[in-house]
């Protein structure tokens, strides 16, 4: 009898095991994939973008881009700085150079879902996200938000502060303090630079693997390597323990803001009832924790921390409708 | 009489008000991990029983964070995040056809025949960088100042309160 009780709970851990295992090969495919697949070319876009955001010219002398090139370079990154192109410093990305692949990111994204023709919705969205980005540990960056056309239930962030989430995901919201909540969680993202921090991961990894031939390196192709093709980056999956910290972050900097702060576990549980079958949720559930488990995690978290927090504010009455 | 038609005039007027509450009247929803069920809505007031992860319940009403639910042994308050609301809904058929009919489902060649655009995997994959759409998302960009004076248009004071950490033992 002992020995059945005890076999029980090993069962469930072996399960899970095999679960993350899955989940682990999964993401290696994906990455494997994005490496032999380059189908876009993201060299002109990007550098444009990167010039742009650094104040450089195109014509920039080699010499600069010599200088930006990291300490530790290869026979082929050796290459890439004679090509007279700022090297984007991985391993220590500047606030431009952050701005610069979110940029990049989002604007591929924006590539599969264009935004909400409503300039009054993406004002109503900005002003929410702005002030709820004040209250986090980097009120500094330039925020921008969008609703992009999409029936699908999700929201993405992009490093530097390029945050977006679908026409769906609103068409779920009943006020202000909800819409708070999700962007808060976007925001938590970008503040501890979690897309990054993969981005960055992998194209270490791609430099030691030695992934680098002459020819790409020679394009300069390093971000496209990262990113992948297309916004094939939004669709990856973070850690569990990112999407759980963006989850605590997200409401701790809507409740500062002064709204009432159970706005984000509203849309989770929103979101929690939908069906996993139903298609508008696949990519959320893929790449995110079950609601439920963010509901838990998120109520252990907060324990009784908000029991002396009143006052804060839903704003259902300025909440913006969409017009279809 | 007077006084009656009144208060029926009073409680219209503040059914927006109370609509998450009104609309609890008959909700069932689901223990999301084993709690104290308490007699009150305060973390020590006396408790009134507990119920289990995935228990079936009914909740009565909603104060504040607190929920008052009914399982088959006891009434009484328990947090709000103990609780998902509403029945776990049953896998539908007909979701996965309508994704089926508008190209959005398996992991084949997915062409959008409906003209709506999706993202699934493939569709990002295949997205290609827009530089009006960013420019245009670029414009919308606010300032803090920009922010300040929206929040002072909604009455919206900041509190002071430390960003959340994660649960002592939690794992995640």
């Amino acid at each position: 009898m002992k020995a059945i009780q005890n076999t029980q709970p090993a069962h469930g851990v072996i399960k899970t095991h095999n679960g993350l295992l899955i989940s682990a090969l999964l993401a290696s495919l994906l990455g494997l994939s994005s490496m032999q697949g380059f189908a876009f070319d993201l060299k002109g876009v990007l550098k444009e973008a990167a010039q742009k955001e650094l104040g450089q010219s195109p014509e920039a002398p080699a010499t600069d881009a010599a200088q930006a090139q990291p300490a530790t370079t290869s026979g082929e990154n050796t290459t890439a700085a004679k090509a007279s192109e700022p090297e984007f410093n991985w391993k220590n990305p500047s606030k431009e150079e952050e701005i610069a692949l979110g940029r990049e990111i989002a604007g591929n994204l924006l590539g599969a879902a264009p935004l909400v023709k409503d300039a009054a919705l993406q004002k109503y969205v900005n002003s929410v996200g702005r002030w709820v980005a004040s209250q986090s540990e980097r009120p500094d960056l330039p925020w921008r938000f969008g609703v992009i056309e999409s029936e699908d239930l999700n929201a993405f962030a992009a490093p530097g502060g390029y945050i977006m989430l679908t026409k769906g995901l609103y068409r779920k919201l009943n006020n202000e303090a909800q819409l708070a909540g999700v962007l808060g969680h976007e925001i938590g993202h970008v503040v501890k630079k979690h897309q990054l921090k993969v981005l960055q991961k992998q194209q270490l990894l791609n430099i030691g693997a030695g992934f680098l031939s002459d020819k790409y390196a020679k394009d300069n192709k390093l971000a496209s390597k990262a990113i992948g093709t297309g916004a094939e980056i939004s669709a990856r999956s973070l850690d569990k323990s990112a999407e759980y910290e963006a989850d605590r972050l997200g409401l701790s900097y809507a409740t500062r803001a002064g709204y009432e702060p159970y706005g984000l576990t509203e849309v989770l549980q929103a979101i929690g009832q939908t069906s996993k079958d139903d298609g508008s949720v696949a990519l959320l559930f893929k790449t995110h924790p079950h609601p439920d488990e963010r509901l838990v995690a998120l109520g252990d978290a907060i324990g009784n921390k908000l029991d002396n927090v009143k006052n804060g504010k839903t704003l259902e009455n300025r909440f913006y409708q969409l017009k279809n | 009489m007077k006084t009656k038609f009144k208060s029926i005039l009073i409680a219209a007027c503040m059914l927006p008000a109370f609509y998450g509450s009104a609309a609890l009247a008959a909700e069932t929803g689901t223990a999301l991990k084993n709690d104290t069920i308490r007699k009150e809505p305060y973390a020590d007031a006396k408790s009134a029983g507990s119920f289990t992860r995935g228990e079936n319940l009914e909740i009565l009403k909603k104060q504040g964070a607190w929920l008052q639910v009914k399982t088959k042994k006891s009434t009484g308050w328990v947090r709000l995040l103990s609780v998902k609301r509403g029945t776990a809904t049953t896998s539908s058929q007909s979701a996965g056809i309508l994704a089926a009919a508008s190209g959005r489902a398996g992991t084949g060649q997915v062409v959008s025949t409906t003209g709506v655009r999706g993202l699934s995997e493939q569709e990002l994959k295949a997205a290609k960088f827009n530089e009006t759409e960013i420019k245009t998302m670029e414009s919308y960009t606010l300032s803090a100042d920009d922010g300040r004076s929206f929040a002072n248009a909604g009455k919206l004071k900041l509190i002071a309160f430390a960003n959340l950490k994660a649960a002592k033992g939690d794992s995640k």
